[in-house]
């Protein structure tokens, strides 16, 4: 019952927005790095342009937007929100910036010090937000997919971060601990056990909701995160042992995530909405891009001629980030920024005042030329792997436009908020 | 046995899918897309009606909690009134991307509502009322009009 009563205690406006707008300005940043590096920077995937530029990426990007997204949403599916959010979403926003401008520090210049400091502060960072999304997880039973699938995402993010903590560590104590093992299984925690687990249950709902497409297939809702999360605990222990069966729990790992983005590709197409808005392209567009990735992955493992190529590795993280997660990720913010601002200004109405709908608060031409901003950054980022020297500082360039506009199109948002607001006190003062 | 998450969750599902049509009948010359919105609005205010005149009541009596959950699901059904009042003076009046706009924001705003519904309050209303579902569930399929079993 008491899970019931927590409706209402979805967070202050301020609360997930601080990650909303602030994430474009990390995809900004991998943008200005590869302008500044050029072609230097797509050497290897180990160069340090290369590092810093994926986890700008992933723990920018990807993390700050993932946790405001869990942040708000957690009331909304599962009826348990978050105590003392702003409080959360403050203190666990500014560590995480924090950490990863030291993290980039670390990487640009190898100085220990900087991953040192960097441990500390993604370690305390990870333990308010595990606590807090915990104890609100906790409350609830993991009766349905989504539930299941969120509190196995907030496991994986913890997996994900207790790794990266073991090789910032390894690198600022110079501690003899294999790498190159370890760093592949953190980057399969964060992409799979973190990224598709969360993205899968929010796509349970918004997918059907949002863009009124047939229901996940029940078979498929079940099994995925569990059986995400359990192949991806099998294959780490297999990878950490060295053992032959490693590969083959890869294929099974690559197979369910391959079956859930075809899955939710083929419930796009059958969408009622007459049209496809941005969000709709983005979702197309990141689901595309993600099969693309797998297939390379596939092909690589099976062909060492492509395997031992230095791009391989190097196009996937392309595909998989700035097409993948990157699309998918923008095109559920212009869903949610606009709805939340909508409803934060419907309720500072009163009833009185109406609140200017969602397309006025944020123009659709404004974000489906954002969105063909970020396909053209995207093409460029996959060519340039191919030719570094022609089209490195184009592409990175092309992702500096693309996420500042990203950015830009938010703020407005904000900015319409903050005059509404304005026009709601000054009518509610006149009105009483 | 959760028959009334069942049954009202699928009326959620009727209202989408007239929802849809609406705006389906919008790409399309010819088709009476004021007369859709009309059938849409019709069948979400009668699963409206049902809550707020039987289902809430019967929750609320059984539990004791009126001020809670039910009270802020009162509060979304009159914030989705507004916008369809919003969406149907666009539409009387040929603003297109007017009615687009407010369409968004209410389909959104129905969403998140109905979501709410299906895994939190429905449950505990198929919990807390078992005893009652005889009489209530026909009286529910009545009110929302679709009289299903």
């Amino acid at each position: 019952m008491q899970s019931l009563l927590s409706f209402d205690q979805a967070p202050p406006l301020a609360g997930p927005l601080r990650f909303f707008l602030t994430a474009p300005a990390f995809a900004a940043g991998a943008g200005l790095l590869l302008l500044l590096l050029g072609p230097g920077l797509l050497a290897s995937r180990w160069t340090p342009g290369a590092l810093a530029f994926t986890h700008l990426l992933t723990a920018g990007f990807m993390l700050q937007t993932m946790v405001g997204a869990l942040l708000q949403i957690l009331p909304v599916a599962t009826g348990a929100g978050v105590e003392h959010p702003l409080g959360v979403a403050r203190a666990v926003h500014g560590l995480f910036t924090g950490g990863l401008l030291l993290l980039l520090g670390g990487f640009l210049s190898f100085r220990p010090l900087y991953f040192q400091a960097a441990v500390g502060l993604f370690a305390a960072g990870l333990l308010i937000f595990l606590w807090a999304a915990g104890r609100a997880l906790a409350r609830v039973p993991a009766s349905s997919p989504i539930q299941w699938a969120l509190k196995l995402a907030a496991a994986g993010l913890a997996i994900t971060v207790l790794l990266g903590l073991v090789l910032a560590s390894a690198l600022g104590f110079s501690l003899p601990w294999p790498l190159l093992q370890i760093t592949g299984i953190h980057l399969s925690w964060g992409l799979v056990g973190w990224g598709v687990l969360l993205l899968s249950g929010v796509a349970y709902v918004v997918v059907p909701m949002f863009l009124l497409t047939p229901s996940f297939p029940g078979w498929l809702s079940r099994i995925l995160a569990p059986g995400l999360f359990l192949a991806l605990a099998l294959w780490s222990g297999a990878e950490a042992a060295g053992l032959a069966l490693a590969p083959w729990l890869g294929g099974v790992l690559m197979a369910g995530c391959g079956v859930f983005a075809g899955v939710t590709l083929w419930l796009l197409v059958r969408s009622k909405r007459a049209r496809l808005d941005a969000t709709h392209r983005y979702w197309r567009l990141g689901l595309g891009s993600g099969l693309a990735a797998l297939t390379l992955l596939a092909l690589g493992l099976l062909m060492p001629s492509l395997g031992g190529w230095n791009g391989w590795p190097l196009l996937f993280g392309v595909l998989i980030l700035v097409g993948g997660f990157m699309s998918v990720i923008s095109g559920m913010l212009y869903k949610i920024v606009p709805f939340l601002i909508w409803l934060h200004l419907q309720n500072a109405g009163q009833g009185q005042v109406l609140a200017p709908n969602m397309k006025k608060i944020m123009p659709e031409s404004a974000m489906g030329r954002q969105m063909a901003c970020h396909a053209a950054a995207l093409a460029l980022l996959a060519a340039a792997v191919l030719w570094p020297e022609w089209l490195a500082r184009p592409a990175g360039a092309a992702l500096l436009v693309s996420s500042l506009w990203l950015m830009r199109n938010l703020i407005g948002g904000v900015q319409v908020y903050r005059r509404h607001l304005q026009t709601i006190r000054g009518q509610l003062a006149a009105s009483s | 046995m959760t028959p009334i998450r069942d049954y009202m969750s699928a009326d959620h599902r009727r209202c989408d899918d007239l929802f849809a049509a609406v705006e389906q009948s919008l790409t399309r010359s010819g088709t009476a897309a004021a007369d859709l919105f009309e059938a849409f609005c019709h069948a979400t205010l009668a699963h409206f009606q049902a809550e707020e005149e039987l289902l809430f009541p019967a929750f609320e009596q059984a539990t004791g909690i009126r001020m809670g959950p039910t009270q802020m699901m009162r509060l979304e059904h009159q914030q989705m009134r507004t916008l369809m009042d919003e969406a149907r003076a666009a539409l009387v009046s040929g603003d297109e991307e007017g009615y687009s706009g407010a369409a968004e924001t209410l389909l959104i705003l129905m969403q998140q509502h109905n979501m709410k519904e299906e895994n939190v309050l429905y449950p505990m209303c198929d919990e807390n009322l078992a005893a009652y579902q005889a009489e209530l569930m026909p009286l529910l399929q009545k009110a929302t009009g679709s009289e299903r079993s």
